[in-house]
């Protein structure tokens, strides 16, 4: 008689409320095994102590020390890297940002013949292999003199990051509703108060998204770097790839890759309250 | 349009647009004359087809093989994984948000530094070995590093760009109407009739997307192939790039740069008649 006074679905409700709250722990668990874990790896990796190797079978090392941290910042080129990509990084990202803003606005608010075949033709960056991109376009390079030539290393992460910019920038100015634009006309706007009341305010957030992302995406550039750059330019990728190959040595390998990976990861956690990642999707969302 | 407006137009377009168009046309026609004999560095420079003719020998074909294997391989890899989680992602739960973060991590994480994490996890006295041999799996640690087949590269490529899938198929999940999915339930579709009839069919468009993109970047990957692949064969890239710069034969590695070019063009052309198809039968 009792179980009567629950109705059913309150039944299955519980049910399912339970099975979802089994189900979030095991992703959770899951995504600390599968993030947490290999990062906390080159965390220990970074500090193994250079007097007691961490060796099979020891799961985790002995003992710890900065004595990895200290050898990189000395002997390696690290510091020259750092100042390199960084100096690359806002550079490409400036001059990105000034190329794609009429671009994206002519994309974003006008129609004309050819857009959806210009919409695809900027993302060639992307759907070229990148080592193809780069050792032929070192050859370009190489002609007017912009091999191994840190304005030629601007030029090539800009174009590496454009589609990205492009993209962004002209979903946010479609997003734009005419309206707003007509309104402001009727009440007698002139271009430049359009642009500064409503264009560079509704644009702002697409326009931090593809900075962010700009600027990602120099810092990690490895192909155009590696064979227009080196060997008078080094970066923090480029960097890793010799400790990661050639001379594979794991414990540099780990300082390097945390000092490339910490600044982008605080990045996304800083940018997450501004920057919605679903910026990306709305841009690629459809090719 | 007032031919004015017209002029404007392709002004405003040029910075951008223009900027990509130049590079890429430069690149690309460089690799095209290169693999015909023109701008050779070591030899005379003459129209050949020799090149072509030469091209296709073991290591190209065995190359280009292997990184069409790891590009289906990733991208269907990858679909694997994002896309269940994409549909469980859609519920509103406890601690989405902190998962939704968590889980975009790898996606700011850089290709190279990704190889590295995933070398570390299943290196020989890695964190894999250790959890296999403490559930009594194995006896002695595995070598699985530079495997034969590439499985290392695949886990690396499906950890590196399930983010970026995952950002897509939500997008296209979320444009989805409610009202389909009511009206289906309505009807007595339960949860599995619900996904194989109404929200798979309709996310098909966002699904070819993230798996045309991620073939590509696969494909032609240079980068993780190279610090975790097989010795033997290594991917197309590499063998490009060791054309160039280990044997000097420029002509010869541009050769293998039209045929990298020409099949990504190929999947995208792919991609885009099967999105017409798709609209075509709405």
């Amino acid at each position: 008689m009792e179980q009567k006074l629950v109705p059913y679905y309150r039944i299955v409700e519980k049910r399912q409320r339970t099975l979802r709250g089994i189900m979030v722990v095991f992703f959770i668990v899951v995504q600390i095994v599968w993030i947490g874990l290999p990062m906390l790896m080159a965390v220990f990796w970074s500090l193994v102590n250079p007097d007691h190797p961490w060796s099979y079978p020891q799961v985790f090392p002995s003992h710890l020390s900065l004595a990895q941290w200290d050898y990189v910042f000395k002997f390696t080129n690290i510091i020259r890297a750092l100042g390199t990509s960084y100096s690359i990084a806002p550079l490409a990202t400036i001059f990105t940002f000034l190329l794609a803003l009429p671009t994206a606005y002519v994309l974003g608010r006008r129609r004309f013949q050819g857009r959806e075949a210009i919409k695809i033709l900027i993302l060639l960056p992307i759907i070229m292999p990148g080592m193809v991109t780069a050792l032929f376009l070192s050859r370009v390079f190489s002609f007017i003199g912009l091999d191994q030539n840190f304005f030629g290393l601007v030029l090539a992460h800009s174009l590496m990051g454009m589609p990205y910019m492009l993209r962004i920038l002209t979903t946010s100015f479609e997003a734009i509703p005419q309206d707003i634009i007509d309104a402001a006309e009727n009440l007698g706007a002139t271009s430049f108060v359009k642009f500064k009341e409503i264009f560079i305010p509704m644009v702002l957030p697409g326009l931090f998204a593809g900075t962010i992302f700009t600027f990602i995406t120099s810092l990690e550039e490895f192909s155009l770097t590696f064979v227009i750059g080196t060997p008078t330019f080094e970066t923090i990728p480029t960097i890793l790839f010799s400790f990661l190959g050639y001379h594979f040595i794991r414990t540099n390998a780990a300082v390097v890759s945390l000092i490339l990976m910490i600044p982008n990861i605080a990045m996304l956690f800083v940018a997450e309250r501004f920057l919605k990642t679903e910026y990306l999707a709305a841009a690629f969302g459809k090719m | 349009m007032p031919t004015k407006n017209r002029l404007s137009t392709l002004l405003l377009l040029l910075p951008g647009a223009g900027f990509i168009f130049l590079f890429l046309a430069a690149a690309i026609f460089m690799t095209v004359l290169q693999s015909l004999g023109f701008f050779s560095l070591t030899q005379e420079s003459r129209f050949t087809f020799d090149y072509w003719r030469n091209l296709f020998d073991r290591q190209v074909i065995d190359s280009f093989l292997f990184s069409l294997k790891v590009g289906v391989g990733s991208s269907f890899g990858t679909l694997l994984f994002s896309y269940p989680l994409a549909l469980f992602m859609r519920k509103k739960f406890f601690g989405r948000k902190p998962l939704g973060s968590m889980l975009k991590i790898p996606l700011f994480v850089p290709a190279l530094v990704a190889a590295f994490l995933i070398i570390n996890l299943i290196a020989y006295h890695g964190m894999l070995n250790h959890i296999l041999m403490a559930l009594g799996i194995i006896k002695e640690p595995l070598r699985m590093l530079r495997d034969k087949f590439g499985w290392v590269v695949l886990f690396i490529q499906i950890w590196k760009n399930l983010p970026f899938q995952l950002l897509i198929i939500s997008a296209s999940l979320e444009t989805i109407q409610t009202d389909i999915e009511d009206a289906a339930r309505n009807l007595g579709a339960n949860k599995l009739a619900l996904v194989r009839y109404i929200i798979f069919p309709l996310s098909i468009p966002g699904i070819l997307v993230a798996v045309i993109l991620v073939f590509i970047k696969t494909f032609g990957d240079f980068a993780i192939t190279s610090v975790a692949g097989p010795i033997y064969p290594v991917s197309i890239s590499v063998r490009m790039y060791a054309a160039a710069n280990m044997f000097q034969e420029w002509n010869r590695a541009a050769g293998i740069g039209v045929v990298i070019i020409v099949t990504a063009l190929l999947f995208v052309w792919l991609y885009s008649r099967l999105a017409k198809m798709m609209q075509g039968q709405k």
